[in-house]
Order: structure tokens, then C-alpha cells, then sequence
């Protein structure tokens, strides 16, 4: 069963490359991300019945816990919500002229090639084939990033593909670090298997696995957006087509996390705690909210301003598992469901906007909640929920966080976090409340939404983070608590 | 035999300082192309000495994998994207050579005071020849900053990854194979995708000078 979930999007890629007509290429693209739910929610009833799935399919490549489970539903969530979303935003692109029938292809291709590396990282027994698949994300979505070919997008793909593979690089030489740390403790059969390296934590030579953490956190943090090394991540997002820009925040970023979550694991446990791990995560961690709510002050692009509250955020999620207590562990993971959530449906947003106005700037739009009714409230309710205001549920694991900081009674750090968050609120109000407001001063703009089926995929988004804020359903917030037990152990 | 895979091992090393002192884009490949070849010496050595040991041909396939791809196919494709911009591509470095010797010499200081120094670390297993490699990764990074064309970048990322393999192969005679074998492919498809960009951005930009790549910026 579980090898599936990487098929599915596999075999959609090899289906589109043999396949043409819009109207096929639409329908299949539909079919695969549903069917890939209905899988999704099989695994995840047996994940709660039973904790681990072990495949012995391919030579047991496949091993999901709690962990990957809650990462991977948010993937295929989205991956849903994007499929339904890219139609309307596809027909309009083509409607423009802005692209052809041959991209289209491409895209697909290329979008459902990116899904399957980022299943096959959350899925892989391996560390190397988890590295493998991450790496292959960053190749599967270089040309998505790059896809309206105009200057600007292929310097972004550019940077996006040297920075991310270097980055990526210096992950590999942490992983072969590890793999050296565990010389003579573990079989050959088993050797890289995340849970062999787990259980058998206290045995590994620590000083050679303490200089692997650095290189995995450098660069899977690389991955992840975190700062000083985020330099490629606002381009990306901002010149990706927006459904796009969806996944890579949404979905990609989670995914680097992961990486970083499983070897933070396997670490603390060796060094029987968490002072190591945690000076560099927090320091990274804080380092980026404080960047980002630097750049979001002064921002004057929209995606771009998407982009480096996804920096703050992953900071945040960073922070949080860096901190290593039950409780903050579970706001740190909690949140990264949650912003991926919001922030997608940020960025589908942004695209009907994008579409609407033709420009990415803010100061050339005006009007927004008149020209846009429904997306104009939806963005405006995100950019609320983004910055952590209840009743969202941004804001519910932003209070666990911070309740878990103060709980181990670190008032500075928990005082730095809270007026940090507070500059990203002010920034975010500052620069981009005012695009709701006054009248549409062009006549080019007619008032109206285009995208009804997207629309909807947006709404529910706002329905799940709205819900979620309130009440989050005891399956979920055990299978939370499951994931992190897997992290801290006990 | 050991000391022989230690005298491959610094001369690997020795390659990198030798493509840092390359002037022209040409010449970067061909220095490639032998760090490639003494790369894929080292592992026959080693396959020949495991296949006899315990039976397996992992390591051997390995090599014949280094040979095809990165002796072969991979400087080839090098040649020819550099074929479709050739025009343009002059020198390609703005620090002189001594220096950038010199930076490269205290990079390999750097790694061997570092790595030999933290307290506790296993010696049998981290030995010279993988000090060597990581030295030769930093010299790689620093190789991609001292260039400013693509092709340039595109080199210093090969030689990056050509440092993280002599890593993994000298300290624990590869990963497990199928890693390796992932390993092969996305390398083959980063190589292919920075090719097809680097035409790209040659077209849009009528040159391949990433200094002209300043658009995104704040």
C-alpha cells in the first residue's frame, strides 16, 4: 500500500509525458491528486492503528511513522488544493497568451515529478535516499521556478539551482559524516536507516557525529530558508507561477525541516541532551524571524513579502524544535502544518491578484476587496492569521511555543521572540493593509473573479486553518503527540 | 596499499589547486577530466582490493560508473555548452593566481587543524585521505566564488561533489550502493538542467556573466 503514495504522482509524471489535450491533461491531474487522498487517508488510519509502517516492497525502501504521516497529509492536502486550483489559473495563463499548450505539459509534468521527490524524501527508510529525493526536488523544480522564461524568473531558477545544490551538498557530506559515526555499530544490511541509527543513538562516535549535525543543519537549513543562507528563497517563491510558489512554501520547506527534525533526534539522543543541537537551532531559528521582519518592513512586492514571512515562520518552526521540550516540540510541529496551510492559501491568493493587476507591487494596487470580493477577504483574513491572530491556528501554535519558553523560564529569549513577532505583525500591517482600501484607480482592471473552482480551494483552506485554530481533533493531535514522542523519545 | 590511496589522495587534492590556477574555461574541464580519472583510479583500486577480499563488485561498478560519466560524458557536455557561448567566454578569473594558491594552501592548513584537532574524534576511521576531501570540497566552494562566469560555477559544483564522493569512498569504501547509484543520477541531472540554463541565460542575457545577474534584489 504505502508504495502508492510515491507511484501515484510517478506514474501521473509518465502519463503526461505520453498524454496531450488540455482538457485530458486537467482531468488526469484531478484524478491522481484525489486518488493520492484516498491513499493518504488509508495510510494514516493505519499509522494510528499501528504506529509504523514497514514495507518490505523494494527491498524495504519505505518506512513512515507519525512523523512523516503528519508531514505528508499537509503535502497531499495541498497537492490537492493546488491541482484543482492550477486549472483555472492554467486557462487563464493560456487565455493571455502567457503560455502554451506545450507548457502546460511541461508543467504538469514537471509539478507531479516534483510532488513524487518530495512523497519519496517523506517516505525513504534511508537517510541517503531521503537526501536523494530532497536533492531531487530542488532538479524537479528549477524549471517550474524558471517557467516564464523572462529574465527575472531565470535568475531566480538560476540562484534557486547553484544555491540549493550547494546547500544540499554540504547536507550530503553531514550524511556521510553519519554514516561514518556508526562504523562498526551498525550491519551492513541496515547501514543509513534512520531508525537503526535512532535505536542504536548511544553507540555512534559522537565528536564525528556532532560535526555531521553542522553540515546537515547548514545545508538542509539551505533547503529550508533559514538565514543567512535564505538569499535564494524570495526569488523563487516570488517568480514561481503562484500555484507553485504554493507548493515550494508550502510543501517544500517542510520537507527540509524534516530532514533537519530526524537528525536532530538521532544527535540529542546520543548526547543525552539538547544544549548542543539546540544553541545552533535557536540561534539560526531567531537569526531568521529577525531578518525576514527586516525585509518585510521595507517590502515592496507582495510575493516577495510572502516569501520572507515563510523565512520568519520557518524560524519559528526551528526555534521550536531547537528548544526541545514535549511542549515545544509540539507547537514547533504543529506550526508547520499550520503554515503551510496558511501560507498556501496566501499564495493562491496572491495569484488570483497577480492575474487581476498584473503587477507584483503593492503600491499599484488599490481597491483589492472591491475588484476581488471573495480572494480580497480571504488574503486579508490570511495576512491576519499569518501574523498570528487568533482565532487562526498560526496563532494557537504560536502561543504554544511561546508558552513552552516561558515554561522553562527563559524570559530574554521568550521577550526577543514575542517583540520580533510583534515588528513581523507591524511590517506586514505597514506594508500591506493599504492595497485593501480606495478605489481602483485603472480602468484595465475589471472587477470580477476568474478562477470560480480555485476560489472554492481557497476557501477551504480558510475553513481548515479557521476550524483547526479552535479545535484541533484528538486523531491529530495524538498522531502530534506521537511524532513527537519519535522526536524526543520516552 | 595504503600508502598508495594516500598518494591519490593528495593528489586529487593537488588537481583542485591546480584547476584554481586555470585561467581559461577550456582548461578548467580538462582538469576536471583528470581529477575524474585519478578519482576513478582510486576506486578500481578499491573494488579490485574488495572484490578480492569478500566477493563484491559494488565498488568495481562504481568505477565503471565514474569513468562513463564524469571522465567521459560530463566534460563532453561541458564542451559543448561552452561551444554555444564560446564567443563570449575570455578570462575568467579577477584575482591573480599566487594569491588564490595561497588562499587554497591555507584552506587544506585550515581542515587538517580543525578536524585533527576536536577532542575525541575517531583517527582510525577520519583519516588523512578524508581530511583531504574535505579540503578539497572547501576549495571547490572557494573556486565557485573566485570565477564569475557559469561555466566556472558549473565546474566548482562538480569538483564539490567530486570531494563529497572521495569523502565517502576513502572513509567507509562508498555508501550503500543504491545511494551511490541516486547519487549518480541527480548529479547527471543537475549537470544537464545548469547546461540547458546556462544556454538560457545566455540567450536573455547575452552573456554568462553572473555578475549581470542583479535584477532580484530586498
Amino acid at each position: 500500500m504505502e508504495f502508492l503514495l510515491p507511484a501515484i504522482p510517478a506514474m501521473t509524471a509518465l502519463l503526461f509525458i505520453l498524454l496531450r489535450g488540455k482538457r485530458l491533461l486537467h482531468t488526469i491531474s484531478i484524478i491522481s491528486s484525489i486518488l493520492l487522498a484516498v491513499v493518504g487517508c488509508f495510510i494514516t488510519k493505519d499509522i494510528i492503528s499501528l504506529g509504523i509502517i514497514e514495507s518490505s516492497v523494494l527491498g524495504g525502501l519505505f518506512y513512515i511513522d507519525s512523523l512523516s504521516i503528519i508531514t505528508l497529509d499537509v503535502v497531499i492536502v495541498i497537492a490537492l488544493i493546488t491541482s484543482i486550483y492550477t486549472i483555472g489559473y492554467l486557462e487563464e495563463e493560456l487565455k493571455h497568451g502567457k503560455i502554451t499548450l506545450e507548457r502546460l505539459k511541461v508543467y504538469y509534468i514537471l509539478m507531479y515529478t516534483f510532488i513524487f521527490t518530495i512523497v519519496l524524501a517523506l517516505t525513504a527508510k534511508n537517510m541517503g535516499i531521503m537526501w536523494i529525493a530532497i536533492e531531487a526536488t530542488t532538479l524537479a523544480s528549477a524549471f517550474l521556478v524558471g517557467f516564464y522564461n523572462d529574465k527575472h524568473s531565470i535568475e531566480a531558477a538560476w540562484k534557486y539551482v547553484i544555491i540549493c545544490s550547494i546547500g544540499i551538498a554540504i547536507a550530503l557530506l553531514g550524511i556521510i559524516l553519519m554514516h561514518l559515526s556508526s562504523a562498526g555499530v551498525i550491519e551492513s544490511s541496515h547501514l543509513l536507516e534512520w531508525k537503526t541509527l535512532y535505536n542504536n543513538a548511544q553507540a555512534l562516535n559522537s565528536p564525528t557525529l556532532r560535526l555531521a549535525f553542522i553540515f546537515i543543519l547548514i545545508g538542509f537549513g539551505t533547503k529550508a530558508g533559514l538565514a543567512p543562507l535564505h538569499t535564494w528563497l524570495p526569488d523563487a517563491h516570488s517568480q514561481a507561477p503562484s500555484p507553485i510558489s504554493a507548493l515550494l512554501s508550502g510543501v517544500l520547506l517542510n520537507t527540509a525541516i524534516y530532514g533537519i527534525i530526524r537528525a536532530v533526534a538521532i544527535v540529542n539522543k546520543n548526547l543525552g541532551s539538547n544544549t548542543f543541537t539546540g544553541g545552533l537551532l535557536i540561534g539560526f531559528g531567531l537569526l531568521s524571524i529577525l531578518t525576514a521582519a527586516l525585509f518585510i518592513l521595507t517590502q515592496k512586492d507582495y510575493k516577495r513579502m510572502l516569501a520572507y514571512s515563510s523565512i520568519e515562520h520557518m524560524g519559528i518552526i526551528t526555534l521550536a524544535i531547537g528548544f526541545f521540550t514535549p511542549l515545544s516540540v509540539f507547537g514547533g510541529l504543529l506550526h508547520m502544518i499550520n503554515h503551510s496551510f496558511t501560507k498556501s492559501m496566501l499564495f493562491l491568493s496572491s495569484g488570483n491578484i497577480l492575474q487581476k493587476y498584473n503587477t507584483k507591487e503593492i503600491s499599484k494596487i488599490k481597491g483589492l476587496l472591491k475588484v476581488l470580493p471573495v480572494t480580497g477577504v480571504v488574503f486579508l483574513l490570511g495576512l491576519f492569521a499569518i501574523a498570528g491572530t487568533p482565532p487562526f491556528s498560526v496563532f494557537a501554535s504560536e502561543y504554544s511555543i511561546i508558552a513552552s519558553i516561558f515554561e522553562k523560564s527563559s524570559f530574554i529569549l521568550g521577550a526577543v521572540f514575542i517583540l520580533l513577532l510583534a515588528i513581523v505583525f507591524a511590517g506586514i500591517a505597514l506594508t500591506m493593509f493599504r492595497i485593501f482600501y480606495g478605489s481602483n484607480a485603472s480602468k484595465d482592471v475589471t472587477p470580477g473573479e476568474t478562477n470560480k473552482a480555485g476560489v472554492a480551494a481557497i476557501l477551504v483552506l480558510l475553513v481548515i486553518i479557521m476550524v483547526s485554530g479552535l479545535y484541533l481533533p484528538t486523531q491529530i493531535k495524538d498522531l502530534i503527540e506521537n511524532a513527537q514522542k519519535i522526536i524526543i523519545g520516552g | 596499499m595504503d600508502n598508495f590511496l594516500d598518494a591519490l589522495s593528495v593528489l586529487i587534492l593537488f588537481s583542485s589547486f591546480v584547476l584554481v590556477a586555470n585561467k581559461r574555461a577550456k582548461s578548467y574541464i580538462k582538469t576536471f577530466r583528470m581529477q575524474s580519472a585519478l578519482i576513478a583510479l582510486a576506486t578500481g583500486i578499491m573494488g579490485i582490493e574488495s572484490f578480492f577480499a569478500d566477493g563484491h563488485i559494488d565498488i568495481l561498478i562504481v568505477c565503471v560508473l565514474i569513468i562513463a560519466l564524469k571522465v567521459i560524458y560530463i566534460p563532453n557536455l561541458l564542451n559543448k555548452t561552452l561551444a554555444n557561448v564560446e564567443y563570449k567566454v575570455e578570462k575568467d578569473f579577477f584575482y591573480n593566481i599566487p594569491l588564490l594558491i595561497f588562499i587554497c594552501c591555507s584552506i587544506t592548513a585550515f581542515c587538517y587543524t580543525c578536524i585533527l584537532t576536536i577532542h575525541g574524534i575517531n583517527t582510525d576511521v577520519l583519516n588523512m585521505q578524508v581530511v583531504n576531501s574535505i579540503a578539497l570540497i572547501l576549495i571547490g566552494l572557494f573556486f565557485m566564488i573566485s570565477r564569475k562566469k557559469i561555466i566556472g560555477q558549473m565546474v566548482g559544483f562538480l569538483v564539490i561533489e567530486n570531494g563529497l564522493f572521495v569523502a565517502a569512498i576513502f572513509s567507509t569504501h562508498g555508501m550503500p550502493f543504491i545511494v551511490d547509484l541516486g547519487i549518480f543520477i541527480d548529479l547527471i541531472t543537475a549537470i544537464m538542467i545548469m547546461g540547458i540554463m546556462a544556454f538560457k541565460i545566455n540567450e536573455k542575457f547575452d552573456s554568462i556573466d553572473i555578475n549581470k545577474l542583479k535584477n532580484l534584489r530586498g
